[in-house]
This record gives C-alpha cells, structure tokens and sequence, in this order.
C-alpha cells in the first residue's frame, strides 16, 4: 500500500511492521503525530503519558520484560526522560526499544534548538538519522532489530524536515504486537554502585562492538576523491547541491551517525566535508578518529538554523574553493505586516488573562508564564518569563521569595500535570506566596488536543489536598470572575499561596465538536451606532476576530467569530449584538 | 527538475490541505512528491508556509529564498511575505482575500496592486468570492486547487468530497 504519509505516520507504520506492542508519548513539536497515528491500534498499548519521564519509563520497563516498545518526544522532551534514559544503557533491555527524539532546527515551535545526538554519544545510546519518510519508516524495522539484537536501546533521531515532510511510502500490514514477561536479574536491574560498576565497564565495551555495527549502516554513492560525510536530512540537499555545483564526488551516507563506524577514516583517506543538520556531532567524532574534516566547526556551514539546497551549495563551494553565485531572492513589493501567532478567536484563554488584569489592576505583577497555547499571552504583555515546561510555579516561586513582587504563574492543564506538580508541593510546604493560575482547557491544545488528565484527576482536587485554596471559574463569565479572583489574590497579598483554575475546553475541539453536531454557533456584531471606538476590545481583549475597522470602531469578522460572547460582557456600551441564542452552546461546549 | 511551490496563507485557511491535495495530484501523475509541512504554534493564526516539490525524483524537501517556481498564496498579505522565495520571474498565483494582520490596516487595492506592479507574473484569484457563493469560504482551498490544476497541468486529486470537486471545477473555470 502506497501513502502519502508525513515522517512521523511513517515511523508509527514502521513500529506496527515491526510488532510494537508499547508505545507512550507526551505530545510536543515535531514529535506528535507518531502515537497520534498509533492510538488508534487498539491491540496494542499505546498511551498519551503526563510527561516524558513517564512516558520514557513505562516503553522501557515493557522492554524491560522483552516487550517490543517505543517511546516518542521532542528534542526537549528528551531532556525531561534523560535520567531514565542513562540508566537504560547500563542495564540494556529484553525487547526492541527505540526511543524516538524529533529535533526542531530553527524553532518553529521550541524553546531552544537541541541536536539529540549529543545524548547518544553521553549515554552511550547509538543514534539512527533518517533522511525522509521512506527511510524513517525503513528505519525504525531496522532500529527494532538492532535494539533487541544488542539487548540494548536505539535513538531514532528526526527532526522537523522529517517528522513533517509528506512523501509516497510503500506500507506493509501491522505484524502482531510481540509482549514479554520480566525475568529477574538483580545484578542487572538494580542499579547500585556495585552493580553499576560492573555494567559500565561492560557498556564501554560493548559501545566499541557497536561502532563496528555502524558500519553496516554506510551508504556510497557517487565517486571522485572529494568525499562528503552526511547523514540525515542533510543527505538530500548534498544531492541537490552536487547537480547544481556539477561537482562529481564521493557521497558518504551514514544510517548510524553515533556512535560513527570506526572504519570510516580509512573509506575518507582522512579527509572529508561534513555536512549535517545540527550541531557537528559527526564532525566531531570524525575529528577524534583523525580524520580531517571541514564543515560546520570551521564556519562553511552555519551553526544555527536548518539546513536548505542553497546553504549546502554555498558550504561546498567554500570548503572546497568552487565558484558559486546563490540565487538572489526578489525583493517584496511592500513591507510585510507581521502576523505573529494568537490566540484563537473564542480562547478561553484570552478572557482569562483578561480577567487576571483586572483582577490584579494596581499590583504589575509579574507574570511567571509556561510552555502551551497561554504562551500567545505574550502578545498581551501577560507572560514575562517562558522558559521550559513548568518554569511557570519553578521560576515563579524564585521570583517571589527574591523580594516582595506579586507573580502570576500561569500554566495549562497539560502542563500542571507534565511539570508543576512537585514545585505546587514545595510552594505550599513553604506556603510561598503565589497566584497560580491553572487554564484548564482539557487539552494539550498547542499540539492539536491531545487529551490531557483533567477530567480524570480535576486540578482541585490535587491543589486542595496540598492545602492550597482554591477557586474554580469559567472565564467566559468575565465579571463574576473578576470577583472570585480578587478573593485569591487577596490571599496572595496577605504571604500565602492561593489557586485558580479557569475550566473551559479549547475553543477549536468545541467548535470542531458543534459542527459534528449540526449546531449553529451564535455570532456576534458591532452595532456601529453604540461602538464609540474606545479599542477595550481590539487593543485589552485582543480577540482575532475583531478588527479596528480604518474609523476606529470594532469590526467583527463573521468568518471568525465563534459566538463566545466576551466581547459582549467585556464592552461597556453594549455595541457587540448576538445574531442566534448562546446557552446551548456553551453548555455542549463545556462538554467538548 | 522538481518544480517547486511554496503554499502560504493564515492559520486556518486550509493552506496544509491544499498543499497535500497538489501533492496528491502530482502522486497520481506519477511523479515523487515532498510535502513539508509546519504545525504547532505557526499554526495558531499565524502565517503558516508549507512547501511542495513535485518532479521525477525529489530529494530535498524545502524550497530556498529565490528558489520557488510558483507562490501560492490564500492570502494577500502572505503573499507579500512569502514573495522572497520567487525565482526572478516566476509565478505568483494570490487568493483575493485580507485578513488584516494585527496592528497595521492595509487595504486589499494596495495589496494587491502593489503585487501586480512588482513586475512578477501575478494572477489574483477571486477564490474567496466563489467559495462564500458555494455557501461557505472554506471552500477557497479547493477553487484554488482549481485553478493551480489548470497552470500546473494536474488532475484533480482523488479524496475531494463533492462540494470540494465543484468548488474544484469553478476553480478550474476561472483560468483563462
């Protein structure tokens, strides 16, 4: 069967050819759509975890017991399973176990840029690199084997050139899920120093045995004494720039970039450009085998940002001292407008940082932000730091204890269970004052919504058995809020920490649920003869759908508008008019 | 060669959908296809850019500034953005629809007569215009599928449901 499937399909297609039996995630750029795809083989366990570390722990105690198993996260989710993932090296495992990180070059939706193959090389896990959706899927079958043949765990490193690009990949059926059953090996398993001795001097060993492995993994193409060591995503825009440098060489493609075949210095005769997307991790293995390398540690290439045809032919033609004039980009007519990402029309979110300006009018507080939808906040001047998942309460609490700031945390559901819970512990055992905002919307709505814990475990239920008090509001209820809020705050003014969660469900899965139901969403209007132009809504709520029309009073795009009614509770001349009725909607919303 | 497109427009638009259907199209020729796409927070609306390159065989998967044989764009501001990515005299091939961009207004008049003084072959689709006649603008993506099969030379792409083959065939009609 032939599809047109995006990298991370692929992999998920791979897994099930190759008898995955566990799989476990938490959703984040551009790893998603690998147990989205997943989730819906009901014969196998897949499960959306609370966070990576989870996630990471439950695929490898399954492959622990001699499970086939896979474990998917981005970049920095790896960062968050790093302490499970040095200890799996040590003890190995039974079953396949491939853990698949997708790197996010230049940060289309990341905090930072992380080349995941610097923990290959600190764990002492060997790293895969396919070069597109025909070679991901390809490579997980081959990363499965290699585990379970080594008893050890497999990096199947993507990045978004990868994880999401469509290509036509030839799929075979689904192979049944191979389970396992633990076996006891105390002097495996238990990782106490006396143990741990023994494995490390064994794990060095066997890191040796699979560097020869990588060889296996080489492909040459091409001929002539220029050799070029690529891997990944790189390899194809090396193809494109060869033909368009007409420059004949030696192409070397490495499946397996760490740890790099030993006997890859003798194939180079001891000279070679590199070209990868990342950092130079084969370049500087390359280096430590003695071999001469140019690329990106001598400025050919750059070290920040994605790699293209362009940048890999201008990178050539310096390294190797060819003549090449890069294509020069027409200049735009006009300047273009930014359209920064914002928050959807209709986002509960909007009404709630709304809400929290009101309610904290007077006390510029800082606003201690987090990783998710609520980051946008930053276009309202609502999210002061947004550094990792759960700096919110982390950094927040920092901030608070430094002198005598009021802060903010503000932080969504997803998030709250992923990263904040055991700080919330160390707030309230310290009883640290903080505003802690939870907007739970039920969702990890950033990465297309993905169900979170919420309904299950309600936040309140967490935050009231840590002690801490605790309001509910539903943030489309602006005025009532405002109120309940201010109780909250007032508890942080007086030294101790206090809770708010604001609970409606992503606008975008409940319209997408209204319209499966055939209703009609109420839509708003600006009645011209009431709007006197004064901008609360287009400049404080900020809603995409309303517009400053060129006179200055709001303008709302029916297109847009999905009928949440803040406007209308917001504006204090009445101007915004329902056309249909609201309360069906909110109510089948507050379900979604 | 691959011919490269790169497919603009504002987060929920539709602007992956379309990507894929050309994509789709061109399988169905049986050509090799990339499609890389950009989802998360770019998506929120905000620009979202996806890019296809469809030949005899395609490696890489990413269009480069001065490198796109066309820019399809389902909005006109997305136009201007994307217009950097233009081979010196390709194709521009924009939707006649504005979503204005926080901050500044721009009219539709000097968008779009900016883009057909830029000296770029520029056709402006009034897509919008035939998807609300077809009951919702929804349909935008497909009248301009529509009109790329009849530039590009490709079939309309098997998965269309029927609303979306006759905003498909209205698309087709508006090429001259």
């Amino acid at each position: 069967m032939r599809l047109l499937l995006l990298g991370n399909e692929a992999i998920a297609y791979g897994a099930l050819a190759s008898g995955l039996a566990v799989a476990t995630a938490y959703p984040g750029t551009p790893s998603t759509e690998i147990v989205e795809t997943l989730v819906e083989f009901r014969d196998r366990f897949v499960h959306w975890a609370s966070n990576e570390k989870s996630a990471f722990e439950l695929a490898y105690g399954a492959a622990v017991a001699g499970a086939r198993s896979l474990t998917a996260m981005k970049h920095v989710g790896l960062n968050v399973a790093a302490d499970p993932l040095h200890s799996a090296a040590y003890t190995g495992v039974e079953g396949g176990f491939v853990i698949v990180a997708a790197d996010d070059p230049w940060m289309h939706s990341s905090q930072n840029e992380q080349d995941t193959r610097w923990y290959g090389v600190q764990a002492y896990v060997p790293v895969l690199e396919p070069s597109d959706p025909l070679e991901a899927y390809k490579y997980v079958k081959l990363a499965f084997d290699l585990s379970e043949k080594l008893r050890h765990p497999v990096i199947l490193r993507s990045v978004t050139r990868v994880s999401h690009v469509r290509a036509p990949v030839e799929v075979e059926p689904p192979a049944p899920p191979k389970w396992g059953r633990f076996t006891r090996d105390v002097k495996r398993f238990n990782l106490v120093p006396a143990n741990a001795r023994e494995l490390r001097k064994a794990l060095v060993e066997k890191w040796e045995k699979i560097a020869e492995l990588s060889a296996d993994f080489i492909t040459v193409e091409g001929s002539g004494d220029v050799f070029i060591v690529t891997t990944g995503v790189a390899y194809n825009y090396v193809k494109e720039a060869l033909s368009r440098l007409r420059l004949d060489a030696t192409v070397v493609k490495l499946g397996m970039s760490v740890p790099v075949p030993r006997s890859l210095r003798n194939l180079v005769g001891g000279e070679a450009v590199v070209v990868e997307e990342g950092d130079p991790v084969v370049e500087v293995q390359l280096r430590s085998l003695g071999v001469a390398t140019r690329g990106k540690l001598d400025g050919y290439f750059p070290r920040y940002g994605e790699l293209d045809t362009g940048k890999t032919a201008l990178g050539l033609s310096k390294a190797l001292g060819l003549p090449y004039s890069p294509p020069q980009p027409p200049k735009p007519p006009i300047e273009p407008t930014p359209r920064p990402p914002s928050l959807c029309p209709g986002c509960p979110h909007m009404a709630t940082f709304y809400i929290l300006r009101l309610a904290t009018a007077g006390l510029s507080p800082v606003w201690s932000g987090d990783i998710g939808c609520y980051s946008l906040g930053i276009n309202l001047g609502q999210q002061d730091l947004i550094t990792h998942m759960g700096s919110s309460v982390g950094l927040g609490a920092g901030i608070a204890v430094a002198g005598k700031q009021f802060v903010v945390a503000t932080v969504g559901d997803s998030t709250f269970y992923h990263a904040v819970i055991p700080q919330l512990i160390d707030v309230a055992s310290k009883s640290i004052p903080l505003l802690i905002v939870v907007m739970d919307n039920a969702y990890t709505a950033m990465t297309g919504g993905q169900p979170s814990p919420s309904r299950a475990i309600p936040v309140e239920k967490i935050t009231e058995a840590l002690g801490l008090p605790t309001f509910v509001i539903d943030p489309v209820e602006v005025k009532k809020s405002v109120e309940v809020v201010k109780k909250a705050v007032e508890i942080v003014k007086s030294g101790r920490p206090a809770v708010v969660v604001s609970r409606r469900p992503c606008a975008l899965v409940a319209v997408r649920k209204a319209r499966r139901a055939g209703l009609q969403l109420p839509r708003y209007q600006v009645d011209p003869g009431r709007c006197t132009g004064c901008g609360l809504c287009y400049n404080l709520l900020r809603c995409s759908a309303i517009y400053r029309w060129p006179d200055g009073k709001a303008y709302v795009d029916p297109a847009l508008c999905v009928g949440c009614g803040v406007c209308a509770e917001v504006c204090p001349f009445n101007a915004f008019k329902p056309e249909g009725r609201r309360e069906a909607w909110l109510e089948l919303w507050q379900q979604a | 060669m691959a011919t490269s497109i790169v497919v603009v427009g504002v987060g929920g638009q539709g602007v992956l959908t379309l990507a894929r259907w050309i994509g789709e199209a061109s399988l169905s020729e049986g050509y090799d296809v990339r499609i890389a796409e950009v989802h998360g927070m770019s998506q929120r609306g905000g620009s979202v850019e996806v890019h296809v390159r469809f030949g005899k065989v395609v490696y890489a998967p990413i269009v480069e500034e001065g490198g796109a044989d066309y820019v399809v764009a389902l909005e006109a501001v997305e136009a201007v953005r994307a217009f950097k990515y233009l081979k010196p005299g390709e194709v521009l091939v924009v939707n006649k629809r504005v979503i204005q961009p926080p901050g500044r207004w721009i009219s539709e008049e000097e968008l779009l007569g900016s883009l057909q003084r830029s000296g770029v072959k520029t056709y402006i689709v009034p897509a919008a215009d035939v998807a609300r006649e077809l009951g919702s603008v929804l349909y935008e993506n497909a009248v301009m599928l529509g009109f790329l099969s009849q530039l590009l030379g490709l079939p309309m792409p098997p998965s269309l449901d029927d609303r979306n083959r006759e905003a498909f065939r209205r698309g087709a009609r508006l090429f001259v």
